[in-house]
């Protein structure tokens, strides 16, 4: 039995549930394919001791090879890598993190929401690298306004032009005393510090934020384990026609009329999904003239625990909530005013007070660490780094020849590097990190400068990136294909920059303003 | 007549109403059929000795004294033994990678083997402050990547493996009850399919 659908979406996280979202109280009749399952929260979801565990916590041995986010608690949530395998050059990791159910990434987001700025939209006007984006700050901030309240983001502005205002609400707590000193010591350093910016809420999912309201209207449907493994072209128009795609549970075989596409199955699936959707028009992928596709894949390097420090009077458990506790961030700072670093772009941290370091740290053993764990319970300072990872052409995905999935579906190979420009970046973050911790009275016990590998930090942005040019790009500042009118592509394989934001908030607001685009567009019979 | 007036005409009220008093009984405290029973349940090493899976004797000797020394009993919180870490690390070795069992066996072997050669004795024989020495790398600066010397770095897994199979046991759970914070409760998302 067939329906008669307006936009299929593909992808229900983010991206595909703020397009339904959109779209749908538009009066737009949209079918939405998902992947992974449906859950019910209440009901898949329990209270349990590590101890009930049958691995106490520690995770099936080799379950993850590349997911380190997993815990034996939450295991179920990301995606069985031995069925959706993919490849990487042997001494070049690349950490794909994935999880594939009704609502995707954003049932286990980090929830952090900053709006990207004109260092990043204007990037190459700032200091030369890359491309500029085909859409500005001002254009966007309409639709970050609209974002912002429904995902009930809480933070402070700070009239910063690297950290854009937002339409939030004002976080006006009180900041610990250790947080107060941090502060100070890190402004002598011109470095600036604001509170964190979040989407709060118990859940803060598509699932609970955009896809009921999205239902209620009558004009979404939902199919789950719905793995799409190609997009058909009409060959006489050059415009997307169909989906195909595969029953999870049973591998049986569908295929579904499309009028236009929205296709927002996360960075990497949506672009391995295009170059996999070859025909004789397009030889080297869907909407792939330019021969952009797969290219210009970056994301954030994150420095898990870049600086970790103990706050003195915290010792022996005399911190108390008046010194000890909350969390701020640290925008961008370097390169905005023509500094002469040994590294372009820049670095934001996230910053708390308050826990008990990892015994890793403490070198010690037995008592003595016991002794040592008990002194410092409460007492630490610790700060993460988040830093620019550059777009570059060589940095790609590409079909593997071989290896497919457990569905038949030709895998992807992940090329990424990072260079001495994110090095240095990363040196300098934990020089100056440890310098303003000391400079608050705090003792380091432990600094680095070490990356985690490619992809950990789940922002893997680009490979589908937008821009003016057709012949430099796969989309214009639509998120539409150059190539292909009715083809949409949503989430952050669009991107063109990444900056050191967190991406969601802005691949939010790209697709309300894609979405709208595509209703005028519709409303002008230009589809 | 319906099919359902059909069959209690049949049977007659009198003959169901037996049927609806087992179901519900009236005045007393029995739970109704349709309501689930909950057990307090508990876990298999609570009862029962886990069978070794991965050391040889000897190395599972060498395992018990390094947890003892990586895990003493604290301040009225069980030891690495008493929480059953050796046997435990004995099963989650069994199923894991090659190439971490490799450097598990291996440290634990030449654990013994410096014991013997440095001490004339057994690691498992060795006191606290003869196996000092040989724990020495616990106490170097914490790098972010891990040494590159075998020892050092199997000693820095063991450290870290040890406490963690200590602290989510159920006894280190139970003897932590009554503690202001529950520690080790989470979430739990269950398999879907």
């Amino acid at each position: 039995m067939q329906q008669d659908y307006d936009v299929v979406i593909i992808g229900s996280g983010a991206s595909g549930g703020m397009a339904a979202y959109t779209l749908c109280k538009a009066g737009v009749k949209c079918l939405m394919l998902e992947a992974g399952p449906m859950i019910d929260i209440a009901r898949h979801r329990t209270m349990k001791a590590v101890y009930e565990l049958p691995y106490r916590g520690f995770n099936e041995p080799g379950r993850f090879p590349h997911i380190t986010q997993a815990s034996e608690f939450d295991a179920n949530v990301w995606i069985d890598e031995k069925k959706n395998p993919y490849s990487y050059p042997e001494n070049d990791p690349y950490y794909w993190v994935r999880i594939r159910m009704v609502g995707g990434k954003t049932l286990r987001w980090g929830r952090a929401s900053w709006r990207l700025s004109n260092y990043e939209f204007k990037g190459k006007d700032h200091d030369g690298f890359g491309e500029n984006w085909p859409v500005t700050l001002e254009e966007l901030s309409p639709f970050y306004d609209r974002v912002e309240p429904l995902f009930r983001v809480a933070g402070k502005n700070e009239g910063w032009a690297q950290m854009p205002d937002g339409k939030i609400t004002l976080d006006e707590s009180r900041d610990s005393l250790s947080i107060q000193r941090f502060k100070a010591s890190a402004a002598k350093l011109g470095v600036p510090t604001t509170k964190p910016r979040r989407a709060t809420g118990t859940l803060a999912s598509s699932v609970n934020l955009l896809l009921p309201e999205a239902m209620a209207t009558g004009n979404l449907t939902i199919v789950p384990n719905a793995i799409v493994r190609e997009i058909g072209v009409d060959p006489k128009t050059g415009r997307v026609n169909a989906v195909h795609f595969l029953d999870r549970r049973n591998k049986r075989e569908y295929s579904v009329p499309a009028k236009a596409l929205m296709l927002g199955a996360s960075t990497l699936e949506s672009t391995r999904l295009l170059l996999n959707s070859r025909s004789r028009l397009f030889p080297n992928g869907l909407a792939n003239s330019s021969g952009v596709l797969g290219h210009y894949l970056f994301d954030q390097f994150y420095v898990k625990n870049t600086v970790v420090a103990i706050v003195p009077e915290a010792r022996g458990g005399k911190g108390g909530r008046t010194l000890m506790g909350g969390a701020g961030y640290i925008p961008r700072f370097r390169n905005l005013k023509g500094e002469k670093k040994n590294f372009i772009r820049g670095y934001a941290y996230d910053f708390g007070s308050g826990g008990t370091p990892n015994p890793e740290l403490l070198p010690a053993y037995g008592s003595d660490l016991m002794k040592a764990m008990d002194e410092l319970q409460g007492a630490a300072f610790t700060m993460t780094t988040m830093g620019e990872a550059l777009p570059r052409y060589e940095n790609k995905v590409s079909i593997h020849p071989t290896l497919k999935d457990a569905w038949g579906v030709p895998c992807l190979h992940i090329e990424q590097k990072y260079t001495e420009n994110e090095f240095n970046m990363a040196k300098d973050a934990m020089e100056t990190g440890a310098a303003a911790c000391e400079g608050a009275g705090f003792e380091v016990l432990a600094k680095h400068w070490e990356m985690v590998p490619p992809g950990e930090s789940i922002h893997e942005l680009g490979t589908c990136r937008m821009g003016a040019d057709p012949k430099k790009s796969v989309l214009n500042a639509f998120n539409q294909t150059h190539d292909v009118k009715n083809l949409f592509v949503i989430d952050g394989s669009a991107f063109v920059s990444g900056g050191v934001q967190n991406p969601t908030l802005t691949l939010l607001a790209l697709t309300v303003r894609a979405s709208e685009y595509l209703i005028d567009q519709k409303k002008k019979g230009q589809l | 007549m319906k099919r359902r007036s059909v069959f209690k005409s049949l049977l007659g009220a009198s003959a169901l109403a037996p049927v609806a008093a087992a179901q519900t009984p009236q005045g007393s405290n029995q739970p109704t059929a349709d309501d689930a029973a909950k057990f307090d349940l508990t876990t298999a090493d609570a009862v029962a000795t886990p069978r070794h899976k991965f050391f040889s004797p000897e190395q599972y000797q060498t395992l018990e004294r390094l947890c003892d020394l990586l895990g003493p009993a604290y301040n009225g919180k069980p030891s690495a033994k008493q929480a059953e870490a050796p046997q435990f690390l004995d099963f989650l070795l069994s199923k894991s990678p090659t190439e971490r069992q490799v450097l598990y066996a291996q440290g634990l072997n030449q654990l013994d083997i410096d014991a013997r050669l440095q001490k004339g004795k057994a690691f498992a024989a060795l006191s606290d402050g003869e196996a000092a020495g040989l724990l020495a790398p616990l106490k170097a600066k914490w790098t972010w990547k891990a040494p590159a010397e075998p020892m050092a770095r199997f000693l820095r897994e063991a450290k870290a493996d040890v406490m963690r199979a200590t602290v989510n046991s159920k006894v280190y759970a139970d003897a932590g009850a009554g503690l202001r914070r529950a520690t080790g409760v989470n979430t739990y998302w269950d398999v879907i399919d």
